[in-house]
């Protein structure tokens, strides 16, 4: 008894100090762990940090020789300017317009087509299906002069139906909404039809709103995508005031020569709106980018 | 009028036949059960008609009109699935008057008939929640609230209680035989479940390998099984089947021995019986432990159900006949024991599992 009763206390203690060196330890890990995360994630977010506040310089102090981290006079100068001076109203407008077009149209041909190929049965719907998945593996640019030439013959080159037009061709968004419409228990779709509902109805009333979720998701990320296109738009607008933001900000340059305050106090202007739903939605928009990559959420 | 009229339905699934030649005849306002072990084709059967799936050969009449090549919305018939199938993002009011707003039920009779389905099944409090705010009992009578409401010519039910705990089940079971009375509406309800059959069946259709068995009330069904398989599908515990060895003509009456035992006389008739390959079948209830029985054995497994007792007797030739005793019963497992049987209750089965009764 004396023995173990001698040895315990000692036990007890050289317990302790293991479990607490340990803990020490992992500690440290954890420390080191969050630095080098620290480290990229300023790595990362310096040059929207340095964007944001050089346009918050006046011009003059832009170029220094010392590195400023923060601006000696503090102005808005720069939106001013490009307020002012650009037609950067109007660009958002556009690129309000063609976003919100591609998004709708997208969403609305796309689950539609998705239901078709998921919900009915008709002659060439496997061979639909193969296309579909095939021109997923189509580069867009690689239709770009296609695409083009087809406008222009339609004379829709510097209108907003010609910037939509083309970017309408999403395959990825038919896949992901005939995954999720082929998953709905097919009983729902049996007592759909036992009540008399008509295709339409069960689209509209069944299977859509039970995929709310995704259709959110899907549109976020269409809207996202349309809102930053940049080449496609680029090609179809010469009229700066039929360009969209993305466009316009490559024109603040032109029409000013090299001012970097104005050029970055438009391009934070250009980025604001996505970023805004970025924050909002962005759940949702993580869910979308796992949706596409074929994860289930 | 909504007598259901199948006539030769047969159905296969490309060169899988499922159903053969299925004929019968359901009066108007019948409960029928379509029972049988899975996969024997009832539920295929009960999608027929619905309209579900196509017919591949045969015809189906309801209410004197053929429908088997109608979609199923025209067929008048309402089906309860067996997941329920409520829309999850429509409320119980949403889900009840969907088939109406489809058909272009004016609003006011809408609400009307979604409030009275409601009070009829004490779901009025539920109306205006979801789906998935309900238990699974709620659910079922919103799912059946959602046929109702329709006024249709036939109930079609596939297996409506199978997702419920034991308790619900038999309380939704009484539910629905009361709702039955009721409205008095033709009911066709799919169960592998012989319990439920029996207790909500005018008449079941007993189903095996893509063929009906036999159409019958709940009691000739036990009663006067028309082969082995009914038999032993039906009756808990399962119907002891001992391999007959000897048939003796006891004034027109047969008896029959087995096992070693002494020849038991029944009242099937001895004329018209097969002598070869006859198998004797006898329920638990009419094969009691008795010291002056006739029939030896060992008891195997001994089951107390508290108000009555099985004994699996193991016999000489390693058969086994299932016999009652009383819930305090002092039979031991290992124990050799005497069984009397009610010969009145017996019944032979040829080789082919036709049976053979005492003259009706």
């Amino acid at each position: 008894m004396s023995i173990a009763d001698s040895r315990n206390p000692a036990l007890g203690a050289a317990g302790t100090t293991t479990t607490s060196r340990k803990l020490r330890a992992f500690d440290i890990g954890g420390l080191i762990l969050t630095l080098i995360t620290l480290v990229f994630a300023i790595l990362w977010a310096f040059p929207i940090y340095w964007g944001v506040i050089t346009s918050l310089k006046p011009e003059s102090q832009v170029i220094s020789k010392t590195v400023e981290f923060l601006p000696r006079t503090w102005t808005i100068e720069a939106y001013w300017e490009v307020f002012a001076n650009t037609m950067i109203g109007r660009w958002y407008v556009n690129s309000l317009v063609t976003s919100l077009g591609v998004t709708a149209i997208t969403l609305v041909t796309s689950a539609l087509t998705a239901y078709a190929l998921s919900q009915l049965r008709f002659p060439g719907r496997t061979v639909l299906w193969y296309l579909i998945l095939a021109s997923f593996m189509v580069p867009l640019t690689a239709l770009i002069v296609n695409h083009f030439i087809l406008m222009a013959q339609l004379s829709l080159i510097n209108t907003w139906m010609g910037v939509i037009l083309p970017q309408l061709i999403h395959p990825v968004v038919i896949i992901v909404y005939k995954n999720f419409f082929d998953s709905v228990p097919k009983e729902y779709r049996e007592a759909a039809k036992m009540d008399s509902a008509s295709e339409w109805r069960i689209f509209s009333r069944i299977y859509l709103p039970m995929n709310w979720g995704v259709t959110t998701a899907l549109a976020i990320v269409t809207f996202i995508g349309a809102w930053n296109a940049f080449l496609w738009p680029f090609l179809a607008v010469s009229k700066p005031e039929m360009m969209n933001v993305a466009v316009g900000i490559t024109q603040v340059n032109d029409a000013f020569g090299v001012h970097y305050a104005r050029e970055l106090a438009a391009a934070i202007l250009a980025a604001l709106l996505v970023a805004v739903l970025y924050l909002i939605f962005q759940r949702r928009v993580t869910q979308a980018i796992m949706l596409s990559a074929g994860v289930k959420g | 009028m909504s007598d259901i009229v199948l006539k030769e339905v047969s159905k296969s699934f490309g060169a899988v036949s499922v159903l053969d030649k299925v004929s019968m005849h359901i009066q108007s306002g019948e409960f029928i059960v379509f029972l049988g072990p899975s996969g024997c084709g009832k539920s295929t059967l009960l999608r027929m008609i619905a309209g579900l799936e196509d017919v591949t050969e045969g015809e189906i009449h309801l209410g004197g009109r053929r429908v088997d090549q109608l979609p199923p919305n025209e067929r008048g018939v309402a089906m309860v699935f067996q997941n329920y199938a409520l829309y999850p993002h429509m409320t119980v009011r949403d889900n009840m008057s969907f088939g109406l707003q489809n058909v272009g039920t004016p609003k006011p009779e809408i609400i009307r008939r979604v409030d009275d389905a409601a009070r009829m099944l004490e779901i009025t409090q539920l109306l205006e929640r979801k789906p998935a705010q309900l238990s699974g009992g709620q659910r079922q009578r919103v799912a059946i609230g959602r046929a109702i409401v329709r006024d249709p010519k036939a109930f079609l039910l596939d297996e409506p209680l199978s997702n419920l705990d034991a308790g619900l089940r038999v309380r939704t079971r009484l539910e629905l035989a009361q709702l039955h009375n009721r409205i008095k509406a033709t009911m066709i309800f799919v169960t592998h479940d012989q319990t439920e059959a029996m207790t909500l069946a005018t008449r079941i259709v007993v189903m095996n390998n893509r063929r009906i068995e036999q159409i019958g009330t709940p009691m000739e069904i036990y009663s006067r099984p028309a082969t082995r398989f009914v038999a032993s599908f039906v009756g808990s515990p399962a119907m002891s089947f001992l391999p007959v060895t000897t048939v003796s003509d006891v004034g027109g009456k047969a008896a029959f021995s087995f096992a070693g035992q002494k020849p038991v006389t029944t009242s099937v008739p001895f004329v018209g019986l097969p002598n070869s390959n006859l198998t004797f079948g006898i329920r638990a209830e009419a094969a009691h432990i008795d010291p002056n029985g006739d029939i030896e054995g060992v008891a195997d497994v001994v089951e107390r159900l508290g108000e009555r007792s099985l004994i699996y007797t193991r016999l000489a030739d390693g058969s086994t006949l299932v016999a009652e005793d009383n819930g305090v019963s002092s039979v031991q497992a290992g124990e050799p024991v005497r069984i009397a049987i009610d010969g009145q209750a017996a019944m032979v089965f040829d080789e082919a599992g036709t049976a053979y009764h005492a003259a009706a």
